[in-house]
């Protein structure tokens, strides 16, 4: 029977077993590289050093993780303090940046397909909106997980996430369902 | 205009899975490492600085008092003995019971009680 992420989490607390927390480790890096992937506008080596930073923390701060919430959302939290340290380090989270790097991308260079279309529009959105729109639309997040991930208020993750279908709609306006 | 409906569907099957591809293993290298004692050795441990302890407690002179402790539970009834020997297991079992659920999160939550 395979064992819950519970169960690892028990033996990583208990024997301070690795090869535990190596199975965690498997089991969610694709999702939280997948979110770094997507905060991080596809810089898939900033990803990847963003996610193994955030796995060493939780590993580092495993004894903080009260079984209150799923173990993936709490990954997911660090994950995203993880990309906004960086992101203040690099001053990357300042409007400017965000806008300029939207001026600098030219919608009519989207390739054909709806999913390439999808994924290009997503990173087109502004930071909040993408992140909202990616926990909760993409990662299956209910609202309140997201605003527990996000540190920010359940209506604020609603309006964002609302805001960036709506985006994503218009974006994505020449792809009308069969 | 593409429908919620067909935006929804489309944001969850854009969710790729990302191969491994030796993360797990970078990771696990970056770990700091494990404790190495394990249970038995600290067990080893705390029954060796116990018996340390007795023996010190026997030596400075404090060995009478427990002659006489065990004279004075030999003169106990019989029944009275049983009465405490059950109390004791009693009170040390709700200590396991109640340490258990504190560390086994399923049972919290099954529970609900806080800690």
């Amino acid at each position: 029977m395979e064992l819950t992420d519970a169960d690892l989490i028990a033996r990583v607390l208990a024997d301070d077993d690795q090869h535990a927390f190596g199975e965690l480790v498997r089991r969610h890096q694709s999702s939280v590289r997948g979110l770094l992937r997507q905060l991080t506008r596809t810089d898939l080596a900033l990803a990847d050093d963003l996610a193994q930073e955030a796995f060493l923390r939780a590993y580092k701060n495993i004894r903080s993780f009260r079984g209150e919430a799923r173990f993936s959302t709490w990954l997911y939290r660090i994950a995203y303090n993880c990309f906004r340290e960086d992101a203040r380090r690099r001053k990357e989270l300042v409007g400017v940046d965000e806008e300029q790097w939207q001026a600098e991308q030219d919608p009519r260079s989207i390739d054909p397909g709806l999913r390439h279309d999808l994924m290009h529009a997503l990173s087109l959105l502004p930071l909040n909106e993408r992140t909202a729109v990616v926990l909760c639309c993409q990662n299956g997040l209910s609202h309140d997980e997201a605003a527990r991930v996000l540190d920010i208020p359940l209506g604020t993750v609603k309006t964002n996430v609302l805001r960036g279908r709506e985006k994503l709609k218009r974006t994505l306006a020449a792809w009308a369902p069969n | 205009m593409i429908n919620d409906e067909t935006l929804g569907r489309q944001l969850r099957e854009t969710v790729p899975y990302i191969d491994d591809d030796g993360f797990t293993a970078r990771v696990m290298a970056s770990l700091p490492a494990a404790r190495r004692e394990s249970r038995w050795l600290r067990a080893v441990i705390l029954l060796g600085l116990a018996l340390i302890g007795s023996g010190v407690a026997y030596l400075i002179g404090a060995g009478h008092v427990v002659r006489e402790g065990i004279i004075e539970l030999a003169n106990f009834p019989i029944w009275l003995l049983l009465v405490f020997a059950f109390g004791c297991g009693l009170v040390v079992g709700a200590f396991a019971v109640i340490f258990a659920i504190r560390k086994t999160p399923e049972v919290r939550d099954l529970t609900r009680l806080e800690f």
